[in-house]
């Protein structure tokens, strides 16, 4: 007998629970398809109308074949033909139904159709933006945490290994540029922000920039910052004052706004004071109208100046900020007190005593020598005389000029040296042995005097007789004519000590090399319009003239003086060089041999 | 029925325009008023510092800038927050958009015009896209909603819907008499119409590769030619395929209305948090190395 199919069609409510249909089938055979008359009706376009024929052929055994080459689904395998066996349900899919084959009560062979779940019909919120994207608030947090991480915590974490890795995410946090000073700095943060929070301070500068004074120590600084990619050898910088006597000095500038600003800064720990105030990086030049647009405008040869406190702001008042200061209020150029140069007063034991003293107040000097600048310049006199038998091959050959005894040197004058710069007539000859004149070592008084005392050996050969000496040192002997003698010392008399200061302006610096000082070009000032040597007919004459001297030229238009100049302070007075004009860094080598870096002048007062 | 929409129409336009006229522009005038401080300011500023964000100018206006991102960000929380009185939120949405353009001014004035490819030009950057973005949705709050009404008539989104599914299923029952051909057609308009789509549909209202304008081209084709049973279901899918293209189309641009009323929001929302990272690093960095 052949075995029935009990088919049980199962439909779903869209309530929830099912729909249980049975029927037998007796003739061992179902058609499967879509058209209504098949024995399995699968109502699903999927499905042919007459698409596959179910067969039992023997035991527990069926066949399941398509007859329009259509495939169907056996476990999850396409097929067109398969042969099943009952004890093992398996799973036949047409289109959107499954049938489940498998042993049935009674022998037969059952067979479950199950329409599969049918998706969800679309809902509303289909027709929002958001069922076509992520969700807004995903995307928003991965942006900014991808930021975070980028732009914050990478550099940040950077700063602290940046001197070992070869990235430097915190370049991206540059403002701008830095100078073509600086620019070899680029890629070193942490050369000037050396501190987390911390505003540049003065130490990170002056790593570089401070003037020690020592030439070796200076020659490796430059190797140094060579070797960094640095294109110039760092300006190098003395404190102006010291930095606490700096701070009292400086008032809270004029202006309301001004004031708000400065004290919110110290209140955040962004003082006003610092190198970093005034020398700014990161920043362009401001436009200026006059200025064509040049790559220096990006990116300017050297950090931009903004004055935070301008000379007149500080050296105005000051006593009143700074009551032990010695300095005299320069509130503007006319206002610029007269000179006070360094005056030998006098002596202490061998040292000179120095004092500044105003030329208003007509000091005189004692330097301790005797000499006449109107004799030595006197055309129609003897030493002019003297001069045209020198001759011209000698550097003479008439009346004395200034260069015929005070030699240039960069922008001042070699120190008087007794046997080059008077020997020519000056003889120092002070005896006769047979044909040979013996002269005094000029330069090796001390070596001489110390003979003469017994208390050294004779450095040089000639053997001095000491009453030859006393003769000398006598009146009208050959010493009195330039030297002051004073009474007493083993010789009976002894030479006065002598300074002749080869600087007297201690915080003002002078070029006399600049040609509108050295009388070339109109207007040019020659050396007796501010010396009055040819009238002078003592050493005690303080030649040094009074600023009008340099008003004459310095504040003038050129309306006003043929050899107008500026009168800016710091035509003079350096800020970083106290003393000493301006420095480029061309000028270093030239202003080290004026003036050892770092060294004041002698009898330069306490500031 | 026609005069009660039309005056709810016209209220709909005065609720729509009043965010911006908001107590007779209040905060159009004060946006005016602190763009041109602004700007008077940085006309007459002096000092030898070029004009930018470390002058004291610049520190200035950066934080008004900044205090400014983060009070417009407050209105993603003020939004949620339903209150009356004073501070409606009506309010805070007129002063969102008047500031908000307002920082196109401070914030530029800020940068002294100083842009590098530098997180702090990232943020700057980021600040427009977000005002870009923003104004783009002032004006689709003030345009679109009109537009969107006047598609669906006095249909509603679900009853679109509905008569999707009804047609499907009237479609479904029509083709039963098919051959394997024709029913495949008629399956392609069934299962692989895409209503909405994806980003760049929406935004465009182009569906020119419908599967539904393609299976019902081809049941055209089909029935031109078909006979008996076969020949009358086609007619009649031809028939209901038309009416769904037509249902489709309303639908469409329905959601074409409403992906621009709403697309903004997916810009500015997320470069607003973007900013306010970028912002963050911006401030941070600038006080790291001071």
């Amino acid at each position: 007998m052949t075995q029935a199919i009990t088919l049980r069609l199962i439909t779903r409510q869209a309530g929830g629970g099912e729909i249980v249909r049975t029927r037998r089938i007796e003739t061992g055979q179902a058609m499967i398809g879509r058209s209504p008359d098949c024995e399995i009706y699968l109502p699903d376009l999927a499905v042919d109308r007459q698409h596959a024929l179910l067969r039992i052929i023997g035991e527990g055994q069926v066949s399941v074949e398509s007859l329009t080459g259509e495939p169907f689904i056996v476990n999850d395998q396409t097929a067109l033909r398969v042969e099943l066996d009952v004890l093992r349900a398996a799973v036949v899919t047409f289109g959107e139904f499954d049938l489940l084959i498998a042993q049935g009560g009674e022998g037969d062979i059952a067979i479950t159709v199950m329409r599969k779940d049918e998706e969800n019909p679309p809902s509303p919120s289909l027709f929002s933006l958001k069922a076509a994207m992520f969700g807004r608030r995903r995307m928003a947090w991965a942006f900014a945490l991808t930021i975070l991480a980028l732009c914050l915590i990478a550099p940040m974490a950077a700063g602290f290994y940046s001197r070992h890795i070869h990235i430097q995410p915190d370049r991206q946090w540059s403002t701008g540029p830095l100078s073509k000073a600086h620019a070899f700095l680029e890629t070193d943060c942490k050369a000037c922000h050396q501190k987390a929070f911390v505003a540049v301070r003065d130490e990170a500068c002056m790593s570089c920039h401070q003037d020690r004074g020592d030439a070796t120590q200076i020659a490796a600084l430059d190797a140094r910052l060579k070797a960094k990619g640095s294109p110039f050898d760092p300006l190098l910088v003395s404190n102006h004052a010291d930095h606490a006597r700096l701070v009292k000095a400086t008032p809270l500038p004029p202006t309301l706004g001004g004031k708000v600003k400065t004290l919110f800064q110290v209140a955040l720990n962004h003082p006003t004071d610092r190198c970093a105030s005034c020398h700014r990086e990161h920043t362009t030049a401001p436009p200026d109208p006059n200025v064509p647009a040049t790559a220096d405008i990006v990116r300017p040869g050297r950090p931009t100046l903004v004055v935070v406190n301008d000379c007149q702001s500080c050296h105005s008042n000051l006593k009143k900020r700074l009551p032990s200061t010695s300095l005299i209020d320069t509130p503007d150029w006319s206002r610029h007190p007269d000179f006070r140069p360094v005056i030998t007063t006098g002596f202490n034991g061998p040292q000179p005593r120095l004092q500044r003293i105003a030329l208003t107040s007509r000091p005189r000097e004692a330097n301790g020598l005797t000499f006449s600048h109107r004799l030595h310049m006197d055309a129609a006199g003897g030493v002019a005389r003297q001069g045209q038998v020198l001759g011209a091959a000698r550097g003479y050959g008439g009346a004395l000029t200034c260069q015929s005894c005070h030699k240039a040197d960069g922008g001042g004058f070699k120190a008087i040296e007794m046997e080059r710069d008077c020997g020519a007539c000056h003889s120092l000859a002070f005896a006769q042995v047979g044909n040979e004149l013996k002269t005094l070592r000029h330069h090796d008084m001390r070596n001489i005097v110390g003979v003469l005392r017994g208390a050294q050996s004779p450095a040089s050969s000639p053997s001095i007789d000491p009453a030859v000496l006393r003769r000398a040192m006598a009146p009208g002997g050959l010493c009195v004519d330039c030297h002051t003698i004073n009474n007493g010392g083993v010789l009976g008399g002894e030479i006065a000590p002598v300074h002749l200061a080869n600087r007297v302006m201690p915080w003002g610096d002078f070029n006399h090399s600049v040609p509108a000082h050295a009388g070339q070009g109109a207007g040019a000032a020659a050396c007796v319009d501010c010396h009055k040597a040819t009238t002078s007919d003592h050493s005690s004459d303080v030649l040094q003239s009074g600023i009008a001297t340099c008003t004459a030229c310095h504040g003038k238009t050129e309306q006003q003086a043929a050899a107008a100049a500026s009168a800016e302070c710091s035509t003079c007075h350096g800020f970083h060089q106290p003393g000493r004009a301006p420095q480029t860094p061309q000028d270093r080598t030239l202003a080290a041999t004026a003036l050892p870096a770092g060294v004041k002048p002698r009898g330069m007062p306490a500031f | 029925m026609a005069s009660v929409g039309g005056q709810s129409q016209r209220r709909k336009r005065l609720t729509h325009e009043s965010f911006l006229r908001h107590h007779q522009f209040l905060f159009l005038k004060v946006a005016g008023a602190l763009c041109a401080v602004a700007i008077l300011a940085y006309l007459t500023q002096g000092g030898r510092l070029s004009p930018g964000g470390g002058t004291a100018l610049g520190y200035g206006l950066g934080t008004v800038a900044a205090g400014l991102i983060v009070w417009l960000a407050l209105l993603g929380i003020r939004k949620r927050a339903v209150t009356d009185g004073h501070y409606s939120l009506k309010a805070w949405v007129s002063a969102h958009v008047y500031l908000g353009l307002s920082l196109i001014v401070v914030a530029t004035l800020h940068t002294g015009f100083h842009f590098g490819w530098n997180v702090h030009t990232l943020a700057y950057g980021l600040m427009l896209v977000v005002i870009v973005s923003g104004a783009f949705g002032v004006w689709a709050y003030v345009t679109l909603p009109d537009r969107l009404s006047d598609n669906r008539g006095e249909t509603t989104r679900k009853q679109m819907l509905a008569e999707l599914q009804a047609l499907d299923e009237l479609i479904q029952d029509a083709a039963q008499p098919l051959d394997r051909q024709a029913a495949e057609v008629v399956r392609l308009s069934l299962e692989q119409t895409d209503i909405g789509g994806g980003f760049w549909r929406r935004m465009t209202g182009n569906y020119d590769n419908c599967a539904t304008a393609l299976a019902l081209r081809q049941v055209a084709a089909l029935a031109f030619d078909a006979r008996g049973a076969q020949g009358e279901a086609l007619k009649q899918i031809e028939v209901l395929l038309t009416r769904k293209a037509a249902a489709l189309a309303l639908a469409r641009r329905q959601i074409h209305i409403t992906a621009l009323l709403e697309a903004w929001l997916f810009v500015h929302v997320p470069a607003t948090f973007a900013l306010l990272a970028a912002l963050t690093a911006h401030i941070v960095s600038v006080f790291f190395y001071w």
